[in-house]
């Protein structure tokens, strides 16, 4: 039988893979888009009419399963995963702890799906800023970092080494493609184009966050959301007649049954379906890649009965959410000595993974607002992430501040996250708040159902070469591979700026006079595993080889051919949710490859 | 009674195998207490989601199909690779078998073999395959149904089943008592609500079949009972020795501190006092050789009673949407509207909205 060969293997089709592989196939480029999850269609796609995804809380946590790994400290423990998240007991995340015991972890990772994470993410694109990119040169010569002694923050800063200058098209290209709403006036980012579409009304919750911004004199904008609101011609998509019954509160952590949400599929990938230049498989897990010498030749992958396939392909690109990426090229260099000399000379793969600094606060406010009509925030601003606020309070990065209007919007989801730190810790809070029960039960909801404001920040995590993912010694997944093992702590500075983003998200609550009762607030410094689902560097890009795993076209230094596109070329996280930048990335990707 | 058959194409099906089924390890780690030690279900991930029970649409009214589950029956015959399965089960006739198609990918035939079949909501169903001539009850669900011959069949239940299939009616009596003080609906007000929202129902159903369907239950656990009964049967399987061992240990306590009186006839605080003691995980009478941990079960307890109240009506809990009902009734702005408009996004005729089928 002939090895099936194609001009261009992408493994993975979420925020990495599917923008450049959008650019390929329009150009004529033959493409094998491989994905591990299902192709979970929207209702007009599908042959039956109706989509995977349901308006069904228990989509976004299923049943209880039981960590049942040996070895692992939370073996018997519960966890509840969504339909489109990994099984643990498949293929689990190992970290350790802060008392050195190791655990699974269903944190870091995106979904499983066609889309990949793009599909159960809450929409939030926003750009980084210029200085994101720059972050070496804007720290350099300075002396005034909190919490910085020996003047580490200043030497592991990195600049990318590419501009904004350089990124912005792309940026356009992926705000035009993917279909975002949202508004420009008060954000702090450059742009050459404004391809957003009209935002819908806010909800009467975010009221309070907007009148807290104005106080404290934060400007502020409409959250650019991956969600259309109008006909999208780039994508074919039609917005309902109603407009405002997008808004569900079905957001973040559900995929969207008619597609509104522009998750990858919908928006770049559906309408390449059938041109004879492309094909998608789904349900295929790439196991392993081969080189011979500088080349990568083959994917090694198992089709969906488990079946060992194999193609080879001109060139290679990964893509599969940084920890998933760069367990793939770990576990390919430990079969191959030459593979690993070539992706892993400088020992720095794996190393460096970022994800971010992250918190913020929340309170009840006095008048309740129908939370499920909502989409996934209304308000945000770039107050924090300005050049003037970040060195005036001694900090080596910024942050965007927005609010969250879908969190907790419906009655079991603000029953499973009562209290819980992080998805490991769903439902946890509730059970073990005994108290609400037979009437406090009233109570409980008179108080918080419709009531809970949250207000976050997502800013920059600072490069530690000790945060690294690894191959797990022991644990291996559903098909024999060793996990991906999670090394990861806070320093210092990180604890300290999550503590003054906090404050400010506090204090925008505050002053829109939207607390009754008291606030809480606080970040992810006291938790090493929390990741928000924002996995990002391990195998970073650079100018120079000896401090980077990839060049400035995401092309791994000691290889011809094999790129790697998602967050993982990251070498610092940015001021903001990832996925947009990942987005504009891979399109800039796609033009680089289109050119050799 | 003839099977109507529905197309479903092979991605579909794919979609549910890739993840579910296909594995290169024999660990068994999908073990939670529920299986026997040599059961190979142990090895696979959430065996529980086969036969496939999905919505159906006939293409045209979202009305007319609300009545129906699509139910895929799959058959992994990859280590066997039989000639030809087919599927019987009083979904249809009996004496009338379908035959299961092979699943391709690329080209080839996969191992895999499915079919689809609509099927009314809100009923039990029992089925068998024959493979190569050969009966057997389906490998990978794990529900069988023992009819009166003594022969084993696998079993499934649709949308909204009402009917109990784990916990025997002293042990939902039991657990109606029990779940009641965890919700809100125990107040005298939420009751006279919750009724006034049954009677309601009730009375639209008789008037109008086609937009209320199913039939339901009248109590005051907002189909909690059922609820549990159904996750018990399929997605929580592991979690019926504790149910079964629990309220029979709650039963024997409450009868003995309460000098035989029937605990379904107790007032309130005999369970308030209960829950207490529970918290606590110190219950004066416990059997803690039968049963460790009386806190475990009620934080399960817990979050069975909160998932069962307001989760969505085709898992058999909030029967007619009740408990949605009363969030939308109970929180109001200053003019009267509603501040949980549930029925936009949720499909019809349940809900208003016409975009999303469900």
């Amino acid at each position: 039988m002939i090895e099936e060969h194609v001009e261009f293997v992408v493994i993975g089709s979420g925020a990495g893979g599917a923008p450049l592989t959008h650019t390929l196939v329009g150009a004529g480029r033959q493409v094998l888009l491989l994905e591990k999850g299902p192709l979970f269609r929207t209702q007009d796609q599908s042959p039956t009419g109706l989509s995977d995804f349901k308006r069904d809380e228990t989509f976004a946590t299923g049943s209880e399963k039981r960590i049942n790994i040996p070895g692992l400290a939370n073996h018997g423990e519960s966890f509840f995963s969504s339909h489109v998240e990994p099984d643990l007991n498949d293929e689990p995340h190992v970290y350790e702890g802060e008392d050195g015991k190791q655990r699974a972890t269903i944190e870091g990772y995106t979904a499983q799906v066609v889309g990949g994470g793009t599909q159960l993410y809450g929409g939030v694109s926003l750009r980084f800023t210029p200085d994101d990119l720059r972050l070496a040169s804007f720290n350099a010569g300075r002396s005034d970092l909190k919490d910085d002694p020996d003047g580490e923050v200043r030497r592991e800063a990195q600049d990318w080494p590419l501009t904004y200058d350089e990124l912005e098209p792309y940026y356009c290209k992926a705000e035009e493609a993917v279909g975002i709403n949202g508004t420009w006036e008060g954000q702090e980012k450059p742009k050459s184009a404004d391809h957003y579409q009209t935002p819908l009304e806010p909800n009467r919750i975010s009221s309070f966050a907007a009148a807290g911004m104005d106080a404290l004199g934060m400007r502020r904008y409409r959250t650019p959301l991956a969600v259309i609101t109008q006909d999208h011609p780039p994508s074919g998509r039609t917005a309902p007649r109603d407009r405002d019954s997008i808004k569900t509160a079905f957001v973040n952590r559900y995929g969207d049954p008619l597609g509104l949400k522009s998750n990858t599929w919908v928006s770049l990938l559906s309408l390449l379906v059938g041109r004879e230049n492309f094909e998608l498989r789904a349900n295929c897990t790439v196991t392993h890649l081969e080189a011979a010498g500088s080349r990568v030749r083959r994917v090694h992958y198992r089709d969906p009965t488990g079946k060992a396939r194999t193609v080879t392909a001109g060139t290679v690109v990964v893509a599969c959410s940084a920890i998933e990426s760069v367990r793939l090229l770990l576990w390919s260099a430990r079969l191959d000595d030459g593979f690993e000399a070539r992706i892993n000379g400088n020992g720095l793969l794996g190393a460096y993974f970022l994800t971010h600094c992250f918190g913020g606060a929340q309170c009840r406010v006095p008048e309740r607002a129908d939370k499920s009509k909502t989409l996934d925030s209304d308000w945000a601003t770039d107050h924090c992430a300005r050049a003037e606020w970040i060195t005036e309070h001694g900090l080596w990065a910024g942050g965007a501040i927005y609010n969250n209007t879908s969190d907790g919007a419906l009655p079991i989801s603000l029953a499973r996250t009562w209290g819980a730190t992080d998805m490991d810790s769903m439902w946890k809070g509730y059970l073990s708040d005994l108290g609400i029960a037979g009437n406090r039960f009233e109570e409980y909801l008179e108080l918080n159902f419709g009531r809970r404001l949250s207000v976050a920040f997502m800013a920059n995590q600072v490069p530690q070469r000790t945060n690294r993912i690894e191959l797990h010694p022991t644990v291996t997944d559903k098909w024999g591979r060793p996990v991906a093992y999670i090394r990861k702590g806070w320093h210092p500075h990180d604890v300290a700026l999550m503590d003054i983003f906090a404050e400010q998200c506090r204090q925008i609550l505050a002053r829109g006079g939207a607390i009754d009762g008291t606030v809480s607030g606080g970040s992810v410094g006291d938790s090493v595993v929390r990741i928000a689902n924002h996995v990002l560097g391990g195998a970073r890009f650079g100018a120079d080889p000896a401090t980077s795993i990839l060049d400035k076209d995401c092309r791994a230094w000691q290889f011809d051919n094999l790129y790697v596109t998602d967050g993982c070329f990251m070498p610092t996280s940015g001021s903001a949710n990832p996925t947009l930048t990942i987005q504009a990335n891979s399109f800039r990707i796609g033009d680089a490859l289109l050119r050799r | 009674m003839n099977a109507s058959l529905v197309d479903i194409d092979d991605l579909y099906v794919l979609n549910y195998c890739a993840r579910f089924l296909a594995r290169g390890t024999s660990e068994p780690r999908h073990d939670f207490g529920q299986f026997t030690p040599d059961d190979r279900r142990a090895m696979i991930c959430e065996s529980w989601r086969f036969p496939i029970v999905d919505s159906y649409f006939d293409g045209v009214s979202i009305e007319n199909s609300y009545r129906y589950n699509t139910v895929t029956f799959v058959y992994d015959g990859r280590a066997e690779r039989p000639t030809s399965v087919e599927v019987v089960g009083t979904f249809g006739d009996l004496y009338d078998p379908l035959t299961l198609r092979p699943i391709r990918f690329l080209g080839d035939e996969t191992g895999y073999l499915a079919l689809a079949v609509r099927v009314p909501k809100a009923r039990v169903y029992r089925y068998r395959f024959a493979v190569d001539g050969r009966w057997l009850v389906d490998p990978v669900n794990p529900q069988h149904e023992r009819v009166d011959n003594g022969e084993l069949w696998s079993r499934f239940f649709t949308d909204g089943c009402q009917v109990p299939l784990v916990l025997n009616r002293r042990e939902r009596d039991i657990l109606g008592r029990m779940v009641a003080h965890l919700l809100p609906f125990r107040l005298p007000e939420n009751w006279t609500f919750v009724d006034r929202a049954y009677n309601d129902l009730d009375h639209r159903a008789s008037r109008d079949r086609r937009h209320f369907p199913l039939p339901y239950r009248l109590d005051r656990e907002v189909g909690v009972v059922n609820y549990i009964d159904k996750l018990l049967a399929r997605g929580e399987q592991h979690h019926a020795d504790d149910y079964h061992v629990c309220l029979g240990l709650v039963d024997a306590l409450l009868r003995d501190r309460y000098s035989g009186l029937d605990p379904c006839m107790l007032p309130t605080d005999a369970y308030q006092g209960l829950y207490q003691e529970m918290d606590a995980d110190e219950v004066h009478g416990w059997d803690n050789l039968r049963y460790g941990s009386p806190r475990f079960f009620l934080l399960l307890l817990r979050r069975h009673a909160m998932t069962g109240a307001f989760t969505h009506p085709k898992s058999g809990g909030n029967s007619g949407a009740v408990a949605w009902a009363y969030l939308e009734s109970r929180f109001r702005d200053e003019n009267d509207e509603t501040l949980f408009d549930w029925r936009r996004a949720i499909e019809a005729p349940l809900g208003h909205n016409t975009d999303y089928r469900g």
